[in-house]
C-alpha cells in the first residue's frame, strides 16, 4: 500500500515533469522559432502596424462594401466560442433563419423574378388575413408564445410600451390575473400574449415597431408605434407569409449564409455565398469609388476566384473563401469605406 | 458530390488501418519490455519499478494512482486564482464543477461542464489538462496489457508503474510531439500569452479579444489519448484547435490510431493475430456503419427545420380518454424556407473541414470514445444523432484506450457462452473453459453501462433537475439528457451543448440553475462506469488465465473465422442495441417523426 503510494508519487512527478514542462516547452520553442506567425494566433497587421484580426477567427462585418461572414452564435467573441445548440425541431432555429430571410428573399420566376418579396409581405400583412382567419398578429402570438415574450423582453422601449398599454387596459390585466392565479403581479413579458391579442384587434394590419420622428428643432426621438410596413414586419412575419404562399417560387439562398457555425468563429464562407453577395459588394464599391460598375464587379469576382480554395483541392469539399483575407484585400485596393 | 462525401470517411478508415498494422508491432514490443532504454530512462524506470505484481496488486496500484491523479487535478483547479499565467485574474471554478472536472479528466472522459476559453487560465490548461490526458489514457492501456498477460497464463501480470511509464514516454510523448509540430504548422497557437487584442477591420474602435495559449500542446494528446477535452469551449470546431482540412484529417486519424492498434496489439501479444483481425473487422464494420448512417442522414439530407412538408399528415392514436377511443392528431403541411441546402445540414458545422467531415467526426469520436467534436451534436439532424448515441451505447467499437477492447472482450465471453449453450458444449475462450464466475464478472461489467445511463436519465427526466436544464423542446430535450449520461457512462465526453450544466466560475452571479446536480450525478456516473468495467474484467481474465488450457480439438469453437465474427456482431447488436431501443424511440426517433418544428 505505502509502496504503491510512493511509486504513484514518483509516477506523478515524472508525469508532470515530462508532460507539463519538457513536452510543451519543446513545442513552444519550435512554435516561436519555426512558426511564429501561427504560434501567436495568425494575427495580420494593418499598414500602420496595428493588429487587425486573426486569419482564423471571424470578425463582424456589416457594411455593404464588405463580404459578410456566417452568422455567429458567439457574437464573434474571440474569447467565448459558442454554437447555437438549436435542434432542428426547435422553432427558434427556423424563426432565426426566417427573420433573416424576410427582407432579402427574391422571387425566382414569374413576372416578379429578381424582385424582393418584402413589399408583398407588407401588402399581405396589411390585409390582415392568415390561413383564412383574420388578425395575423393575434395568430402569431398564440402560436409562438415564446417569441411574443421575447419581443417584450428584448428592449426596454418594448416593455415600456406594454406598461403604458396596461394602464389603459386594466380590465384585460385583471382577466389575465384571474386566469393565471400563479402570476398575481404579471410583468410585461408575462402579458405579452394578451397584449398582442388586444393590440391585433385594435390595430388590424399593424405591428408595434420603433419609429424615429424629427421635431422642428431637429431633435429626433424614437418611439414605438403601430406600423404596417418596415423590416420588423418583413422579418417577423416572413414565415407566416410563406405558409400562405407555399407555391411562390423563391430564390434559394446559400445555407451557410444563414446557419451559425459550431465555433461561432468560422472564418470561411462558401464561394457560392460570396458570389451571392458579390452584386451588393461591387455596387457599393462602385458608388464609393465612382468607378465603372461592371469593371469593378469583374475585378472583385477575379479576386474571389483567385482566393478561393477547397479542402484537399476539392476532393473533400467545395470552394470557399476566407472572409477577412478577401476584405483586407478590398480595403487595400479601394481604401477604407466611410 | 459523391466523391466529396465518401472519400474522406473511407480514406480515414483505410489510412488508419494501414498504419495500425505495422505500428501495433511496436506497441507489443514495448509492452513486452523488449526494448533497451537509454540510461536516464532506465534510472527513471528503476525509481518506478516495484517488482512484478499479481492481478490484485496491479489493480490496487491502478486505483491508488488514479486517486492521487484525482487529488492532483482537484488541487490544481482550486489553486487557479493564485497561480501564474492568469493575467485577467480568473477565479476558481465552482466546487461542484471542480469535482466533476477532476473526475472527468482522471477517468479519460473529458466531459466539460466548463468552457476552457472562459474559465481556465493557461496554467490550468497546462498543469490540469496535460498530465491527466497523458496519464489517464495510459491507465486503460495498462489494464488491457494486464489482461493480456493474465490470459497468457502468467500469475504475475507485470508492474503497473513501469507499464504506465512505457506507454507515456515511449508512445504518447513522441507521437504527440510529431503531431503537435504539424498542428503548429497548420495554424494552432503555441504561446504562453493568454490574449491577442485586435482592432477589427470594419471599425477600428471595436476591439476583438482572442484567446490564445498552448493549444498545439493540448491538441495532439487530446486526440491520441482519446481524451477529447478541448482547450476552447467548442473543442475541435474552434479554428485554433483545428485550423484546416488537413488538420481535421489528422485530428480524426489521431483519435482512431491507438484504438485501432490496441486490438492488434492484443492479438500480437497473445500470439493470436488472426483472432484479433476478426475482432478488428467486426469493429471496423460497426464503425463504417455508424459513419454511413450519420453521413447519410446529416450530410446528404437537409436540416428538416428549414424544409417543407407538402402534405398534412393525420394520425389516429388509441386513447382511452378521448371520445370514441381514438384521438386524431394532425400535423399541418409546412412550406419550406428558400435555402439551398445541397451541402446538408450546416447548422453547427464549420466550412473548412470538408463536406462530410462533421458527420464523419461525430461517428468516429463516439466509437473510439474520444469525445472531441468538430460540429455541434445538438444541431445534428434528429435521426443522424442516433449514430453518436449508438456508438456510446455499444462502447466497444474500438472504444477508448484499452477499455474499448476490454468491453469487446466482455461481448466475446458472453457471445461464446451463449453459443456454447445453444450447441450444448462447454464454452471455451483461448482454450480455457468459461465458468459461472467468469460470466458473472463479465455481466457485472457489462450491465454497469445501461444502469448508469438509464437510471440517472429516468431520475433527471422526472424532476426539475433535468426539465429545467434542457434547452430544446419536446423529444430533443429528452435526447439531451440521454446523451449527457451516455457520454458520462461511456467515458466519452461529447455533449449536446445546449444542456444547462455550466455553473462557471465560483463567483458567477447567474449560473445555470441545475448545474450542481448535473455535476455530481455525471461525476459519479463517470467514476463507476470507468472503474467497475476495468476491475471486473481484470479479475475475470485472472480467473480464466489460471485455468488449465485444453488442447485444440474438433469440438473447439474457432475464434478466428468469419462465423465467429458474425456471432460477435450478433451478440453486440442484440445485447447492446436492444437495451437502448426504448430511449432511442423516445428521443431521436420521436423527434425525427415530427412534428418539426415542435411547438412554438
Amino acid at each position: 500500500m505505502l509502496k504503491s503510494i510512493a511509486k504513484s508519487l514518483w509516477l506523478l512527478l515524472f508525469g508532470v515533469a515530462i508532460c507539463c514542462i519538457v513536452y510543451p516547452l519543446a513545442l513552444l520553442v519550435v512554435g516561436q522559432t519555426v512558426f511564429p506567425f501561427q504560434a501567436n494566433g495568425s494575427i495580420v497587421k494593418g499598414p500602420d502596424g496595428v493588429p487587425e484580426g486573426s486569419l482564423l477567427i471571424a470578425q463582424p462585418f456589416t457594411k455593404d462594401e464588405y463580404f459578410q461572414p456566417r452568422p455567429s452564435a458567439a457574437g464573434y467573441n474571440g474569447s467565448a466560442s459558442s454554437s447555437s445548440a438549436l435542434a432542428a425541431s426547435n422553432y427558434a432555429l427556423r424563426n432565426r433563419v426566417a427573420t433573416t430571410l424576410g427582407p432579402i428573399v427574391k422571387y425566382n420566376s414569374g413576372s416578379k423574378a429578381g424582385q424582393l418579396v418584402a413589399p408583398d409581405i407588407e401588402g399581405w400583412f396589411a390585409r390582415d388575413r392568415y390561413q383564412g382567419a383574420s388578425s395575423i398578429v393575434l395568430q402569431w402570438a398564440d402560436a409562438h408564445n415564446s417569441l411574443a415574450q421575447a419581443w417584450v423582453a428584448a428592449d426596454t422601449n418594448h416593455a415600456n410600451y406594454v406598461n403604458d398599454w396596461t394602464k389603459i387596459h386594466a380590465e384585460v390585466v385583471t382577466q389575465f390575473i384571474k386566469n393565471n392565479p400563479a402570476t398575481p403581479q404579471p410583468q410585461p413579458p408575462d402579458l405579452a400574449v394578451v397584449f398582442f391579442e388586444t393590440f391585433s384587434k385594435e390595430n388590424p394590419g399593424k405591428f408595434p415597431s420603433a419609429v424615429t420622428h424629427a421635431d422642428p428643432a431637429g431633435k429626433s426621438t424614437t418611439v414605438i408605434e403601430p406600423v404596417s410596413a418596415g423590416t420588423d414586419i418583413q422579418s417577423t412575419f416572413f414565415d407566416m407569409w410563406r405558409q400562405d404562399h407555399a407555391d411562390a417560387d423563391l430564390q434559394d439562398l446559400p445555407a451557410d449564409m444563414l446557419t451559425t457555425s459550431a465555433s461561432g468563429l468560422d472564418p470561411h464562407i462558401t464561394l457560392q455565398n460570396a458570389e451571392y453577395q458579390l452584386d451588393r459588394v461591387a455596387a457599393k464599391w462602385a458608388l464609393d469609388t465612382k468607378r465603372d460598375a461592371a469593371g469593378i464587379r469583374k475585378e472583385i469576382e477575379d479576386l474571389l476566384q483567385q482566393k478561393a480554395f477547397a479542402p484537399f483541392d476539392g476532393l473533400a469539399g467545395e470552394k470557399m473563401i476566407n472572409v477577412l483575407e478577401v476584405n483586407l484585400d478590398l480595403r487595400n485596393r479601394f481604401g477604407s469605406p466611410s | 458530390m459523391f466523391l466529396n462525401t465518401w472519400l474522406l470517411p473511407f480514406a480515414l478508415l483505410a489510412v488508419t488501418t494501414i498504419i495500425a498494422f505495422p505500428l501495433s508491432r511496436y506497441l507489443a514490443w514495448v509492452m513486452d519490455g523488449k526494448y533497451r532504454a537509454p540510461r536516464l530512462f532506465r534510472w527513471c524506470e528503476a525509481r518506478l519499478d516495484s517488482g512484478p505484481q499479481n492481478w490484485k496488486e496491479y489493480t490496487a496500484s491502478l486505483l491508488i494512482f488514479c486517486t492521487l491523479l484525482f487529488a492532483l487535478g482537484f488541487a490544481i483547479l482550486v489553486a487557479q486564482p493564485w497561480m501564474p499565467l492568469n493575467p485577467d485574474g480568473k477565479w476558481m471554478l465552482a466546487p461542484s464543477t471542480i469535482f466533476h472536472s477532476a473526475i472527468s479528466f482522471m477517468t479519460n472522459t473529458n466531459l466539460q461542464h466548463y468552457s476552457g476559453d472562459q474559465h481556465l487560465s493557461n496554467f490550468s490548461q497546462i498543469f490540469f489538462l496535460l498530465p491527466n490526458m497523458f496519464l489517464s489514457a495510459a491507465v486503460g492501456f495498462c489494464a488491457l496489457t494486464a489482461i493480456v498477460r493474465a490470459f497468457r497464463g502468467e500469475k504475475l501480470v507485470g508492474n503497473f508503474f513501469v507499464d504506465m511509464w512505457r506507454v507515456v514516454v515511449y508512445m504518447f510523448v513522441p507521437a504527440s510531439f510529431i503531431i503537435g509540430v504539424i498542428f503548429l504548422q497548420q495554424g494552432s497557437p503555441m504561446t504562453l500569452e493568454s490574449f491577442a487584442h485586435v482592432s477589427t477591420l470594419e471599425s477600428p474602435s471595436v476591439q476583438q479579444t482572442i484567446v490564445v495559449g498552448p493549444v498545439a500542446a493540448v491538441e495532439p494528446i487530446k486526440m491520441l489519448g482519446t481524451n477529447g477535452g478541448g482547450f476552447y469551449g467548442m473543442n475541435s470546431a474552434h479554428p485554433f484547435e483545428n485550423p484546416t482540412g488537413l488538420s481535421n484529417f489528422l485530428n480524426t486519424m489521431a483519435m482512431m490510431l491507438f484504438p485501432f492498434m490496441l486490438v492488434l496489439m492484443y492479438g500480437r501479444m497473445l500470439g493470436r493475430l488472426r483472432h484479433a483481425v476478426v475482432v478488428f473487422s467486426v469493429m471496423l464494420l460497426l464503425m463504417a456503419g455508424t459513419m454511413v448512417w450519420s453521413i447519410y442522414y446529416d450530410t446528404l439530407k437537409p436540416n428538416p427545420g428549414f424544409t417543407g412538408d407538402p402534405v398534412a399528415r393525420t394520425y389516429e392514436i388509441p386513447s382511452a380518454s378521448a371520445p370514441g377511443g381514438k384521438r386524431i392528431v394532425t400535423l399541418p403541411a409546412v412550406a419550406g424556407l428558400p435555402l439551398d441546402q445541397h451541402l446538408g445540414n450546416l447548422e453547427g458545422k464549420e466550412m473548412r473541414f470538408g463536406t462530410s467531415a462533421g458527420a464523419t467526426y461525430a461517428a468516429v469520436t463516439v466509437d473510439v470514445t474520444c469525445g472531441a467534436v468538430n460540429s455541434e451534436h445538438d444541431s445534428l439532424n434528429p435521426i443522424a444523432a442516433i449514430s453518436p448515441m449508438v456508438g456510446m451505447w455499444l462502447n466497444c467499437v474500438f472504444g477508448g484506450k484499452g477499455v474499448g477492447m476490454i468491453n469487446m472482450l466482455l461481448y466475446i465471453i458472453i457471445g461464446i457462452f451463449v453459443a456454447g449453450m445453444m450447441v450444448g458444449r462447454t464454452p471455451e475462450y483461448l482454450g480455457r473453459k468459461i465458468g459461472a464466475r467468469e460470466v458473472k464478472l463479465a455481466l457485472i461489467a457489462l450491465l454497469v453501462h445501461p444502469i448508469m445511463i438509464l437510471g440517472p436519465t429516468g431520475l433527471f427526466a422526472a424532476t426539475d433537475w433535468g426539465l429545467k436544464a434542457v434547452s430544446n423542446p419536446g423529444p430533443h430535450g429528452f435526447s439531451q439528457m440521454v446523451y449527457q449520461f451516455s457520454s458520462a457512462s461511456a467515458n466519452n465526453g461529447s455533449a449536446f451543448d445546449g444542456l444547462g450544466v455550466t455553473y462557471g466560475l465560483a463567483n458567477n452571479p447567474s449560473p445555470a440553475p441545475e448545474a450542481i446536480p448535473w455535476d455530481i450525478a455525471s461525476g459519479l456516473v463517470m467514476l463507476f462506469s470507468r472503474f467497475l468495467p476495468i476491475v471486473a474484467p481484470i479479475a475475470m481474465a485472472a480467473y480464466l488465465g489460471a485455468k488449465k488450457s485444453a488442447p485444440f480439438g474438433l469440438g473447439t469453437l474457432r475464434d478466428d473465422t468469419g462465423t465467429f465474427g458474425f456471432l460477435l456482431l450478433g451478440t453486440i447488436l442484440i445485447i447492446g442495441a436492444l437495451l437502448f431501443l426504448p430511449v432511442a424511440a423516445l428521443g431521436p426517433l420521436a423527434e425525427h417523426l415530427g412534428p418539426i418544428p415542435f411547438g412554438g
